[in-house]
């Protein structure tokens, strides 16, 4: 008989990336049936081309680099539906193409793949849109149906463009908030389909509480500070989605829980700051960019005790 | 580097083996900001060209008697005559060029490229071949700009040298003819490039 | 409020820790034809051979005397006529001289000093009659027991563990022995603590051996100074450092023993060995042994020191499916084996069959820094930037971040969603560091 001799564990956990990858992507079925559901057919396409580009891309660029090709772990169908959540139903079919280009090939496989991206990519590559297209990607219509019982009139033929319900957040219901009935990007309207999508993460292990609740919390607090209305503040804009969807993202969070709670009060912060202070409505996503970029600093200042040894001061 | 003594090897040398932006990485900071469109590069390129040229023969034919202690002192000197010369000759024949460049134009004074090579090859060299090396790094110099600036313009602007060459519905991509567009496509572009230069090393490396 | 540890997790929770196909099987004897015992069995210098081919020896009688300071002499775990002195490559670096003897069957046992009951044998003579009587650390280390029971006497001893933890993946032989012979544990425990003149005794098991808990209770009623923990059941609590620390909530002072903080801990297999050893005067010649896995009986057997695996794997019905790998120990840290032709030895606690398709492992991708690892150390090591460091070469770096605490429990490696050799590559890291004297 021949006896396979290899180190231990010899019997590993059932996870793996791939499973990992599966478990984010049935997280964000809620929010991509309530997405499609709102905004019709033509948010559907958006989605679609936007996983399609991402797959294609990263398929195409492992071949013709000739690295192992790793489309089988679901990253790049997670990338691309993320990015494809962050935009405009009324986004022209090539801004998801090019974004999930973008996201794949310059964010993540240029530095070297999964693991190795600085920064999340489809995070980057909608900055990246943001500054390119700027036009495309702050027009936001009403949706065309609207989800529960609501005395929100859907947008029809004549729809007219409005920014994002955090211009006035005032304006709008609390009821509305939740379910989506508001103007905004695919993915981040309908609030308790992203909580839905939270829990069943937190249920199977996927990421842990602290970031979106820390993150979220921190937004809470300086909302109450300033004497804002603190539920319509933590409903409004990309919030939920950010702080559920892209901040917990493994690869560009700090390692340590001290870190990850720095991290989550980071992000909090500057999105409140870039909400009272900034030129821009929505702050959600530099806010998370600007983390990113610090994550290998706080990973360099926090530690923790080794076991058996004296808590060493920095 | 094997030396090139020719004219001719010597003026291929600054285009392609040394080009300044792709190969020996100098003078980045005016590449970013002139290669918003390819205009702007072809004339922030001939600006340089004519600098380097001019300065790279005065200062061989003033090699053996500036001294050493003062060379670069000396040799910014030169420079800055030949930029205010330039300047001058922009802004009344070609307006719309000084207005576009700026404040770039008397930055050449201070480009790495023209008191590079000042230092490393006019003042060791003849003026015949101080003349080539100024002659070809200012082409190579201007070839660079005019790719990266077409590249810019094209996408963030959707015309090259001004004229349109995508229909009304082309949409550009603003980021391209800003400065973090600059950065990310001058990286790519020096990505492949490198890319392009290795697998030719490698392949004249398995022949030898 | 159970007992327990920071950091740990649940291996193989989805199928009962691998356990259930061989808790509560009797303990079961195995008598071999022949034996092949290891003289390199325990940490020290092998032992020198002391008998040669031809010689007839019987049961318990000393074939290898011990070399060194921290040597322990090996035993005859069958009588019969010595059939060779033979080296060979078992799973140590090294090749192992092996004392081969062909059993008669007799069981004639050799001339046996006990010192008597545990309770009134001469205190002061209790650590050299473990020390003749082979004992080493059955748990799986093998450190010489009489060693342990001796610190130096600046370092005073409060408190002795008896590790009934047994929390590695597929084995219950300790379970099993806690629930048939929980009087001879406590002998064993109160003969440590006499021979070390030590008060305080503690029997730690993990809550999911709830019935060996209620055994040992019963058995530890009445004596004097010992009591049963129960601690929480998470892996690695069956660990040193993470048993200490959960029963009392010391911890081992990084670089140092457990002596160093007044505690010394045993197995609960060794307990009973020194409790025949005292009481009976018989050396080790025998443990018991989980063989479970793709086996057609799972059992625990009391198997013979020297005996093959393969003797061991028979006795347990034979391989169910063709077996693809085949370990020592449990799924965690077990040692695969390249033939079941090597022997069972002193701290031999498992013996597990794996069929072809359980034999893959999966390759090794990317790490996408998800944290598992660094929640799951129980060491608090940061395990992701030690991997980052061994794979740059940068050992004194990874000395810096605590690369010598790591127990190599495995914990990291198990829980890796991108299935890095985490444990091996700092296994191999502190093996270098040690060497290199870094």
């Amino acid at each position: 008989m021949s006896l396979r001799l290899s180190t231990g564990p010899h019997l590993l956990h059932k996870e793996s990336t791939q499973t990992l990858m599966l478990d984010v992507i049935i997280a964000l079925v809620p929010t991509t049936a309530a997405g499609i559901y709102l905004f019709g057919s033509k948010a559907a396409w958006v989605l679609a081309v936007a996983v399609v580009s991402a797959v294609l891309c990263e398929y195409l660029f492992q071949k013709l680099s000739k690295r192992p090709v790793r489309v089988m772990d679901l990253s790049a169908v997670v990338t691309g539906l993320i990015l494809g959540l962050n935009l405009p139903a009324e986004a022209p079919l090539w801004l998801p193409a090019i974004g999930s280009a973008i996201a794949v090939i310059l964010v993540k496989e240029l530095f070297g793949g999964i693991g190795h991206n600085f920064m999340n990519p489809a995070l980057l590559a909608r900055g990246i849109l943001l500054a390119s297209w700027p036009a495309r990607m702050s027009v936001y219509f009403m949706p065309v149906r609207v989800l529960g019982s609501t005395s929100v009139v859907p947008a029809g033929a004549d729809a007219v463009s409005a920014a994002t319900a955090l211009i006035r957040p005032q304006g709008y219901e609390v009821y509305d908030l939740l379910m989506g009935n508001i103007p905004g990007t695919i993915g981040e309207v309908c609030k308790i389909a992203i909580l839905i999508g939270f829990l069943y993460m937190l249920f199977v292990g996927t990421i842990k509480w602290h970031i979106p609740v820390i993150f979220v919390g921190t937004v809470a607090l300086f909302t109450w500070l300033i004497g804002g209305d603190l539920l319509k503040a933590v409903l409004s804009g990309g919030l939920l989605f950010g702080a559920v969807f892209m901040a917990t993202d493994y690869v560009i969070n700090p390692m340590l829980r001290i870190g990850q709670v720095i991290f989550a009060v980071g992000c909090g912060v500057l999105v409140s700051v870039i909400r009272m202070s900034g030129s821009y409505p929505e702050g959600v996503t530099y806010a998370i960019l600007l983390m990113n970029i610090l994550t290998p600093l706080i990973d360099r200042l926090t530690s923790r005790r080794v076991y058996g040894t004296v808590k060493q001061h920095a | 580097m094997p030396k090139k003594t020719t004219f001719r090897g010597v003026f291929i040398n600054g285009i392609l083996n040394e080009n300044p932006i792709f190969r020996l990485v100098l003078g980045v900071c005016p590449t970013l900001a002139a290669t918003t469109s390819a205009t702007n590069g072809l004339g922030m390129g001939l600006a340089a060209t004519f600098v380097l040229l001019g300065s790279n023969i005065v200062i061989s034919l003033l090699r053996n008697l500036i001294p050493d202690k003062v060379r670069i002192p000396a040799f910014i000197v030169v420079i800055s005559t030949f930029v205010t010369i330039v300047q001058m000759l922009i802004q009344a024949f070609v307006p719309a060029l000084y207005e576009a460049l700026g404040l770039f134009i008397p930055l050449i004074v201070v480009n790495c490229i023209i008191l590079a090579r000042a230092e490393a090859f006019a003042a060791k060299n003849t003026v015949f071949h101080s003349a080539a090396d100024g002659l070809g790094m200012g082409l190579g110099f201007t070839a660079a700009l005019i790719l990266i600036g077409s590249i810019r313009e094209l996408i963030g602007s959707g015309s090259i040298f001004g004229n349109a060459v995508f229909g009304a519905t082309f949409e550009p991509m603003l980021l391209a003819v800003m400065a973090p567009g600059g950065f990310i496509l001058f990286g790519l572009i020096l990505g492949i490039i490198n890319s392009i230069v290795n697998r030719i090393g490698s392949r004249k490396g398995a022949q030898a | 409020m159970r007992l327990s540890f920071k950091g740990g997790i649940h291996p193989l929770k989805e199928m009962h820790e691998g356990k259930n196909r061989s808790k509560h099987q009797p303990i079961r004897d195995l008598v071999p034809g022949k034996v092949s015992i290891p003289t390199d069995m325990h940490i020290g210098a092998p032992s020198a051979p002391c008998v040669a081919k031809g010689d007839r020896v019987k049961l318990g009688q000393v074939i290898a005397t011990p070399v060194g300071g921290i040597g322990i002499p090996v035993h005859a775990s069958v009588s019969g006529e010595v059939t060779g002195i033979v080296v060979r490559q078992l799973l140590n670096k090294k090749p192992s001289t092996c004392i081969e003897i062909a059993n008669d069957n007799q069981d004639e046992w050799e001339q046996l000093s006990p010192l008597g009951d545990v309770e009134t044998a001469p205190a002061d003579r209790i650590v050299q009659q473990v020390k003749d009587a082979g004992i080493c650390g059955m748990g799986g280390a093998c450190f010489p027991t009489h060693i342990k029971m001796s610190p130096p006497p600046d370092k005073k001893v409060d408190t002795v563990i008896l590790n009934g933890a047994e929390c590695e993946t597929f084995l219950t032989a300790d379970h099993q022995l806690m629930l048939e012979q929980p009087g001879l544990i406590v002998d064993g425990l109160r003969a440590i603590m006499r021979g070390m003149g030590v008060e305080k005794g503690v029997i730690a098991i993990e809550d999911n051996k709830m019935d060996a808990v209620k055994a040992m209770t019963d058995a530890a009623s009445g004596r004097e100074g010992v009591s049963v923990a129960v601690m929480k059941t998470k892996y690695p609590q069956g660990g040193e450092k993470q048993l200490i620390e959960a029963v009392t909530k010391r911890q081992v002072p990084s670089g140092g023993l457990p002596s160093d903080i007044g505690v010394a801990v045993f197995n609960v297999g060794t307990a009973a060995a020194i409790a025949e050893a005292v009481a009976l005067g018989k050396p080790l010649i025998s443990r018991i042994t989980t063989v479970t896995g793709a086996v057609n009986t799972p059992s625990n057997i009391r198997l013979r020191i020297g005996t093959s695996f393969q003797d061991a794997i028979d006795f347990a019905g034979g391989t169910s499916e063709e077996p693809g790998k085949v370990f020592a120990g449990g799924s965690m840290t077990g040692i695969a084996i390249p033939n079941t032709g090597v022997s069972v030895t002193k701290a031999n606690n498992g013996i597990v069959v794996l069929g072809k398709k359980d034999a893959v492992t999966p390759e090794p991708t990317s790490c996408i820094r998800c944290g598992r690892c660094v929640d799951a150390c129980p060491v608090m090591l940061n395990p992701q930037r030690l991997k980052v460091l061994c794979d740059m070469g940068d050992l004194s770096g990874a000395k810096k971040e605590h690369v010598m605490d790591c127990i190599v429990c495995a914990s990291c490696s198990y829980v890796c969603p991108a299935k890095l050799e985490l444990s091996p590559t700092f296994k191999e890291a502190k093996e270098k560091i040690t060497a290199r004297r870094i």
